[in-house]
């Protein structure tokens, strides 16, 4: 903190908190992914190198987390199965978000007619929980990441189309609008100067909210065999192929269970604190 | 106007379980495989083959052929009058199958509600006594892992510790109250975090209300504030919270139960799904989404007649919408 | 130059004005004066295009603009060319996400000028309400209220206006700010020959700079009046309770002494 009060130039109000937060989160997400990255640059053993003379071996310096039951090191694939869980919930957020935040503006703009059928279209998503959408696709179209992702993605847009409806619509309400419609700015460019700046903080905290629920979701379906299907590393595909062996060798479970709880109890913290800054800033 | 609002909500509730069913109808129908294939498998489970003639029976009397409105309404008459076809499976009813799966996992969400709540009302209790105290902090330490702990793999420590390690409890399967120890405690943890974490925000809110500092000073005891007047505040909006995370529970209560092995409605959902039984899945996904949609309108509806302010924002609102339209 | 007669507004079944009308000569400044639910801000409102009105005849012909002049009902949605408008709450009428130097650039967007010149033109309105060109660059959050009541008044400037609507444009201030953008106000009018409709509850402000008085009360007109004649014979008997009320709290007299 105090080199950021330090740098910051005489005359210029403190760096806000937020700034401030934001920053470090990008010193942390750097530092974290030069660890992953070196991770992936050290490691002797690949995520699908079987090593039958070491099956099931316990943690040790070898194999700092183990090895599964066909002598791969569990560490290795927690690291690749982090490319699978935590990137897929990107996607399938990102383009939620982006599809979602689409729809909620549209219908708080465009009109009552609008608003009414693609606010009764949103409502019908959200009747299809997660899960549930997740397990008929599969269902219907068969397993697999593609289908999965296609599921998610069908359920995690209505979050947003809500919220930006709502934001919108009080938007709508504010005096700088108003000033920006009397100054003959065209609709889009007053979205895209008023509407979405003022709109994206809130985006923000549901799309890192979003982020850690899909990524429980994509390992709970990845394990129950509708999701990523073993051998890839997902972390829940990694746990159904190990749950035949987890009595005889627990480090097989306890450790992509380990890395699901605390990737998304991190993502979780990072989305409260972002939250609880942005209530401050309304009320300063 | 209320009787006006409430048709508006009803025809409200109605285009969107129209638009839930548009949506199912929609992923079978575009679903792959030759769904006449599927349905002589399932008739004849012993054929190896089908001669053309006998799938294109199958395809007149399933309106295969029908252009797609065709085949989505008889789909949907066929539903909206109870008719919600055999399984491709066992060829029994799909209800009396539903049915039959229902109370597995009715007992099993109950059993973990009930428990999670009292947990979490114990635990925000204990937590806003002394705020900042130790319990407060073990309650949101417990909130935020609850929050971010996979279920199947808590059912998994659990399945380790006490059935494998300490051989107290029976893992896998259906059958005795023992069966439902670890699925409920599984269970009830998520509903425990939620709650706790509900409860604490808005028994403080209740707290911070200007009205509890009236009765202190008129010399109430805290004991009675809190029972008589922060329990009560801070009970109805949790209530609610309880309907909106419904979907939560059940999806809880599906995953809990394939990693249990346990018999109820996600097992059945995905033996289904497996078994490319079309007709189950359908039903049991309309079934999911019906429930949710209905509970949440019925929970609307009884907040805007019991808050007048909710109602008041309401029209307001649509005041609003209507001046920019 | 802007000239009302017989102007309605209703929404739905309420009348939230009737038979407004009044007239403002060019560098003249009307002071609208009511309590609140008068329709003080609804006039307004209804002038800028933000509300649907009816006037027997509305005409309004600023210089170096085609005059306007009509009958029925007032065009809706884009504003009235010509004119600007400075809002009661300067934060809310600042987006807090936008630099303050684009806010106000926002109010010649009109004429599409290059970067170069539109960045010029917002430091000549910056320095002409006594802001230095380092605002540019500012967040609102960054400023105090009477910096960004003072942006806001470079954003109406800009576009060079032939009448400014200020909405209790000094409410929100303290008393110190409130005589210095007040007085800033009334050198720009005259320098530039303004005209100023000003929505105020301040009777004290009224005496000192307006020179037309139109006090509302309950959507009609209670008195139309010069300034001078107000004060010494006021029109209605509410008219002069309000001007009693404002003596017996003594924020008549001083300030209108002061001026």
């Amino acid at each position: 903190m105090q080199t950021a009060t330090a740098t910051a130039a005489p005359g210029w109000a403190p760096v806000s908190a937020m700034r401030l937060f934001l920053r470090r989160l990008g010193v942390v997400l750097a530092a974290g992914g030069l660890v992953a990255l070196a991770g992936f640059w050290l490691t002797p053993y690949a995520p699908g190198g079987a090593d039958f003379l070491n099956r099931l071996s316990p943690p040790g310096r070898a194999h700092w987390f183990g090895t599964d039951q066909l002598g791969r090191d569990i560490a290795t694939r927690i690291l690749y199965g982090g490319l699978w869980s935590l990137g897929l919930a990107f996607i399938v957020v990102t383009v939620g978000a982006v599809f979602g935040t689409l729809v909620g503006l549209v219908a708080s703009r465009g009109g009552r007619v609008l608003d009414y059928a693609l606010m009764r279209t949103t409502d019908s998503f959200f009747a299809f929980p997660e899960l549930i959408a997740a397990v008929t696709v599969a269902g219907l179209f068969g397993p697999g990441t593609f289908n999965l992702m296609l599921a998610l993605i069908l359920v995690s847009w209505m979050k947003f189309a809500r919220l930006v409806r709502s934001l919108s619509l009080s938007l709508a309400q504010r005096d700088f609008i108003t000033q920006a419609q009397l100054n003959g700015l065209p609709e889009w460019r007053i979205l895209w100067h008023h509407y979405l700046p003022n709109i994206a903080p809130g985006v923000l905290v549901l799309w890192t909210n979003s982020w850690s629920r899909t990524i429980l979701a994509i390992s709970g379906l990845s394990f129950l065999g509708f999701g990523v299907q073993p051998p890839n590393a997902e972390w829940g595909a990694m746990l159904l192929d190990g749950k035949a062996h987890m009595q005889t060798a627990p480090h097989i479970m306890i450790f992509p269970g380990l890395a699901v709880l605390s990737a998304v109890l991190a993502i979780n913290l990072v989305g409260d604190r972002l939250r609880d800054l942005l209530a401050e800033q309304h009320q300063p | 106007m209320p009787v006006r609002s409430l048709l508006l909500r009803l025809a409200g509730l109605l285009a969107v379980l129209f638009g839930v069913s548009l949506i199912i109808f929609t992923l079978t129908y575009l679903a792959p495989g030759d769904k006449a294939m599927a349905i002589a498998h399932a008739r004849y489970p012993d054929a190896m083959g089908f001669a053309p003639e006998i799938l294109e029976g199958i395809r007149q009397e399933f309106h295969l052929n029908a252009p797609f409105h065709m085949q989505f309404l008889h789909w949907l008459g066929g539903f909206v009058t109870g008719d919600f076809g055999l399984s491709y499976a066992s060829g029994a009813p799909v209800w009396d199958i539903f049915i039959d799966n229902l109370g597995e996992t009715a007992t099993l969400a109950l059993a973990a509600l009930t428990l999670g709540l009292v947990a979490a009302l114990v635990l925000s209790s204990l937590a806003v006594w002394h705020v900042g105290g130790w319990v407060d902090r073990l309650a949101i330490i417990l909130a935020s892992v609850g929050a971010a702990m996979p279920g199947f793999w808590l059912g998994l420590l659990l399945i380790l510790f006490f059935a494998a390690q300490l051989n107290w409890l029976p893992a896998y399967g259906t059958g005795t109250a023992a069966h439902l120890v670890l699925p409920a405690l599984t269970l009830a943890f998520w509903v425990m975090a939620s709650q706790t974490r509900l409860l604490r925000t808005f028994m403080l809110e209740a707290y911070g209300l200007p009205f509890i500092e009236t009765l202190r000073l008129r010399g109430v005891s805290e004991r009675e504030i809190f029972l008589r007047h922060v329990l009560r505040h801070a009970s109805i909006p949790a209530l609610t919270m309880i309907g909106l995370d419904l979907a939560g529970l059940l999806e809880g209560a599906v995953i809990v139960e394939l990693t249990f092995s346990r018999g109820g409605l996600g097992a059945l959902l995905a033996g289904s799904v497996l078994a490319r039984d079309f007709p189950m899945v359908v039903f049991l996904v309309m079934f999911f989404a019906v429930a949710y949609v209905t509970i949440n309108s019925v929970i609307e509806i009884v907040q805007d007649a019991v808050d007048p302010r909710s109602r008041a924002g309401g029209a307001a609102a649509a005041r609003k919408s209507g001046a920019q339209a | 130059m802007l000239r009302l007669q017989n102007l309605s507004v209703q929404m739905g079944d309420a009348v939230l004005l009737r038979g407004i009308s009044c007239a403002l000569s060019r560098g003249e400044m009307l002071c609208i004066i009511g309590e609140s639910g008068s329709g003080k801000t609804t006039l307004l409102r209804a002038l800028q295009g933000l509300m649907p009105a009816h006037c027997d005849r509305f005409c309004f012909c600023p210089p170096g603009q085609p005059p306007v002049d009509l009958s029925g009902a007032l065009p809706r949605g884009r504003g009235l060319r010509g004119t600007s408008w400075v809002m009661q709450d300067p934060l809310a009428a600042l987006n807090p996400r936008r630099r303050i130097g684009a806010s106000i650039a926002e109010g010649l967007y009109r004429d599409r000028l290059p970067p170069d010149r539109l960045k010029a033109a917002v430091t000549a309105a910056l320095a002409e309400v006594e802001l230095d060109a380092e605002f540019h660059d500012r967040y609102p959050a960054q400023i105090s209220l009477g910096q960004a009541q003072r942006a806001c008044l470079a954003r109406a400037l800009i576009a060079r206006p032939a009448l400014i609507f200020f909405d209790e444009p000094l409410s929100a201030l303290d008393a110190m700010v409130q005589k210095q953008i007040a007085h800033r106000m009334d050198v720009l009018r005259r320098d530039r020959g303004l005209s100023y409709v000003v929505v105020t509850h301040d009777l004290g402000f009224a005496a000192a700079y307006a020179d037309r008085i139109l006090v509302l009360h309950k959507g009609r007109v209670a008195a139309f009046q010069d300034k001078q004649a107000f004060f010494a014979a006021p029109a209605s008997a509410y008219a002069r309770s309000l001007i009693g009320a404002a003596q017996a709290l003594g924020s008549l007299t001083p300030v209108g002494a002061a001026a």
